[in-house]
């Protein structure tokens, strides 16, 4: 599958010498990466690598960046985050982002369709039967797993074709990592596009095509899955494990 | 018949809440948003009412059409205003929000009172709401039932439209989130503006409601607005239909007290608000929202050796002063300023290195007044003992009022510090020791400490000018101390502040009496220059420009109140003659403070030479 998308597919996301700040402190030195449609790959790295701030300023969610992050040929550099999240990326943030003055229902149908295609909310129940049970409760009663389905499922609604997780298996059971796992799967057998972060390395390898390591804000080295196995020692140095 | 009245008095009350939910109903969608107390609210109200005057005199369109076009022509300029001000505050402080709106109300009124005087315009109640119903227990006017029904039904759609619908929904999650949900590709910007615009839209409702029953004046938001005040700090302002049911609740409250005690119904809802907060700290919802606490003066005071720089130049200032009698300079004038200068001083010293904004100074100010000049002139007591007794009821005063409001934070401080003013603003009115609305004049100079001649110019100038170099060096004296050091710790982080072990609303509390004692002995001092002791000083319009002179001379600086109060006291004398516009002009200083300059005349001097003053 790998050697696939280099020859046939085109790029989803390509992100070029991106620099971040916040305030005063330079956080991104030239994020160098791109995405290829159909791909699923993650950033690892240490803490304060640099990962959740590029998702932040690929979302276009940081005070100042320069540089180039292209979507669908498009780039986005100057544009407002709003408008940004219209292109068709999907976004799910670092702690999930559940909003605790919306139950769950209205925590779904929250994001705005952005693409026709769209997982209908009939899919959603299929793919997360749980929510179906608790649609009016309060989004911040459910568990962290719950938590972290709803916030996958109400960006699947949006036609979003891109998805941007972040550590989506943070603080969540082996059997709910598990569960994300094959959505994550489920996913990219139907053809969405995936960009994540994970501190889980062995999660990571078993999900995604292709892994950047990170090391202050900069992509320091790109395997693909099959070169994992081989580089062991070197992801464990990389990441300090 | 009693019944009668008594059932008349309730619909008062109820309308009277009507107005309370509408306007409290619109300040929490604001807050929710903006997380600014919109204190132009009751600008826009008035404004509201205008609009559908206009629109009758000038384009022929009646009520019904002004009920809807009122509110949409003052939402857009409410839009507008977001966009121009209210925009370049979004990452501040919460007070600069309260500042920056209470400018605004400043030069909102005073354009209008320029324009239309003071008095009210008539506006005619809609013919097809004249008469009234004969209900058997009282008589039913058909337009005051109308307000009650139509309010009510306002704040129902209201509340639906926050809590049951797909925008609302964006709303709540916007209030939340804000960045997250424009990364769902809503514009969080574009809803922040309309959610303004839509609050003053809701007080342009309230107040073409009101055109009818209260004629169209352009002052009637600024008193209205800080009841508004004090019913938001009763019901808090985590919830859309607390706001309401508190609005409506308060009105029948003061409704009865009309008819049972007809003397408190101006000061009841106050008197209310102190009993709950007393109780119930955090309001009747008990979700109030604390502003978090952070640096409201911009730079925090530099290294200890360089406040000596801002002694040494306030001690050239004191000789310059000491000197001024031989100069032909009008004393008179200067004894002002130093009045002036020393309340505001004693303001900064709240807000300057506690970071609490109080929005109530004038009741030190003007009750020190009321009590020294009847002390002197009733009760007979020689200069001393009348500033004495006059500066120990400003001590009392603040021990109660800090009581009261210390344990409240940012925004809520200043609201309920702002409602106890007015309340005792309401009490002088009454009390007959004050004389009401002439006030005590003609206070007798009587020699101070048996030697000093006060009806000698010369004699009070330095009299005062002593006074201020007392109170400026005591101020100087708490800022130094180790008292001042966990001051400035506790406004820079607070939580922190607790965690190594300071009792922290012991010490706002102490810095608060200190800072109204003080307030007091300018009030005392000022007395005997200005001759008497009226309403003007304990009004809520004095507390504004005690924060003006304080704001625009230079937050948390030695220096900054006596440059202050020197600007906004000379541009009073210099433009008396243009009247109302003097308002207007505060007002924009108020804003362009906000905006541009948030250092103040003394603060951005020293920025430039690099230099604490």
């Amino acid at each position: 599958m790998t050697a696939e998308h280099d020859t046939m597919t085109r790029t989803a996301l390509k992100v070029g010498v991106l620099n971040a700040w916040y305030g005063e402190s330079h956080v991104l030195h030239g994020m160098d990466f791109d995405v290829a449609e159909g791909e699923v790959v993650t950033l690892l790295g240490r803490n304060g690598a640099g990962k959740t701030t590029t998702l932040k300023a690929i979302m276009g969610l940081m005070e100042k960046r320069s540089g180039s992050v292209e979507f669908g040929g498009v780039e986005t550099i100057n544009l407002p985050a709003n408008r940004i999240g219209r292109l068709g990326i999907g976004y799910c943030p670092e702690e999930r982002g559940i909003f605790s003055s919306l139950n769950v229902e209205e925590n779904l149908l929250l994001p705005p369709v952005v693409r026709r295609g769209g997982l209908t909310t009939e899919d959603i129940f299929d793919l997360f039967p749980n929510l179906l049970e608790r649609l009016y409760s309060q989004g911040t009663k459910l568990s962290g797993g719950e938590q972290q389905m709803l916030a996958i499922a109400r960006i699947l609604r949006t036609g979003a074709q891109f998805i941007v997780l972040d550590e989506p298996t943070e603080g969540l059971a082996p059997v709910i990592v598990q569960q994300i796992g094959r959505t994550i799967e489920r996913l990219r057998q139907k053809g969405f596009t995936i960009l994540l972060v994970e501190q889980n390395l062995r999660f990571a390898t078993s999900v995604a095509d292709r892994f950047c390591v990170v090391e202050h804000g900069q992509v320091i080295d790109t395997l693909t899955r099959a070169d994992v196995d081989a580089s062991t020692a070197k992801l464990n140095s990389y990441l300090g494990v | 018949m009693a019944l009668n009245a008594l059932f008349s008095q309730l619909l008062i009350g109820l309308i009277n809440g009507s107005f309370y939910a509408l306007l409290s109903l619109g300040l929490a969608v604001i807050f929710g948003m903006l997380n600014i107390i919109n204190f132009a609210h009751g600008a826009f109200y008035m404004i509201g009412a205008f609009a559908a005057y206009f629109l009758m005199a000038s384009a022929g369109i009646g009520y019904w059409g002004a009920l809807i076009l009122a509110p949409v022509m003052v939402g857009l300029a409410g839009m507008a205003t977001e966009r121009l001000l209210l925009r370049r505050l979004a990452k501040m402080d919460h007070l600069y929000g309260l500042l920056m709106t209470f400018g605004l109300a400043l030069v909102l009124q005073g354009v209008f009172q320029v324009a239309f005087g003071s008095s009210g315009l008539p506006y005619p109640i809609p013919e097809a709401l004249t008469g009234g119903v004969n209900l058997g227990f009282m008589f039913l006017p058909l337009y005051r039932g109308w307000v009650v029904v139509f309010s009510l039904v306002a704040c129902i759609a209201t509340w639906y439209l926050i809590e049951r619908t797909r925008l609302g929904a964006y709303l709540r999650a916007a209030t939340e989130n804000p960045s997250l949900v424009r990364a769902f590709g809503i514009n969080v910007p574009l809803m922040i503006t309309v959610t303004y615009g839509f609050g003053v839209a809701l007080a342009a409702l309230a107040g073409v409601l009101s055109a009818p029953i209260n004629s169209v004046r352009p002052l009637m938001g600024a008193d209205l607005i800080i009841v508004v005040f004090a019913v938001v700090v009763i019901g808090g302002m985590g919830s859309i239909l607390g706001s309401v049911i508190t609005g409506f609740a308060v009105g029948v409250v003061e409704g009865l007290t009309k008819y049972f005690y007809p003397e408190a119904s101006s000061t009841v809802i106050f008197v209310l608000m102190v009993l709950i907060l007393l109780v119930k700290p955090t309001g009747l919802t008990g979700r109030g929202i604390e502003a978090t606490q952070s640096a409201v003066a911009p730079e925090p005071a530099s290294a200890q050796g360089r406040e000596r720089v801002a002694l040494m130049v306030f001690g050239v200032v004191v000789i310059g002063l000491a000197l001024l009698p031989l100069t032909s300079v009008y004393p008179y004038f200067i004894m002002q300023i130093l009045c002036f200068a020393l309340v505001a001083g004693a303001f900064n010293l709240l807000i300057g290195h506690g970071g609490l904004l109080s929005f109530g100074h004038a009741m030190f100010f003007g009750s020190a007044g009321y009590i020294t000049a009847h002390a002197v002139k009733v009760w007979g007591l020689p200069p001393e003992l009348g500033i004495l007794a006059g500066v120990a009821a400003c001590a009392g005063l603040a021990a109660l009022a800090g009581a009261i409001s210390i344990r409240r934070q940012g925004i809520y401080f200043a609201m309920i510090t702002l409602a106890i003013s007015q309340m005792l603003y309401f009490v002088y009115l009454r009390a007959p020791f004050t004389n009401g609305e002439d006030g005590i004049q003609s206070i007798p100079k009587d020699r101070m400490f048996g030697v000093l001649d006060l009806a000698d110019t010369t004699v009070l100038y330095y009299v005062v000018l002593a006074g201020f170099i007392l109170g400026t060096l005591a101020i100087y004296r708490t800022i130094n101390s180790p008292f001042g050091q966990v001051l400035k710790s506790i406004r820079e982080n607070e939580p922190r502040a607790i965690s190594l072990g300071y009792r922290t609303t012991l010490y706002k509390y102490v810095a608060f009496i200190l800072s109204g004692t003080l307030a007091g002995f300018a009030g005392s001092l000022k007395v005997f220059v200005v001759q008497n002791a009226s309403l003007t000083d304990v009004h809520w319009s004095m507390s504004g420009e005690i924060v003006l002179i304080t704001l625009l001379g230079g937050l948390g600086t030695l220096l900054g109140p006596l440059a202050g109060a020197f600007v906004i006291i000379s541009s009073q004398h210099h433009l008396a003659e243009f009247g109302q516009w003097v308002t207007v002009l505060q007002g924009a200083i108020f804003i362009a403070c906000v905006v541009a300059f948030r250092r103040g005349i003394v603060g951005e001097l020293a920025k430039v030479l690099k230099i604490s003053l």
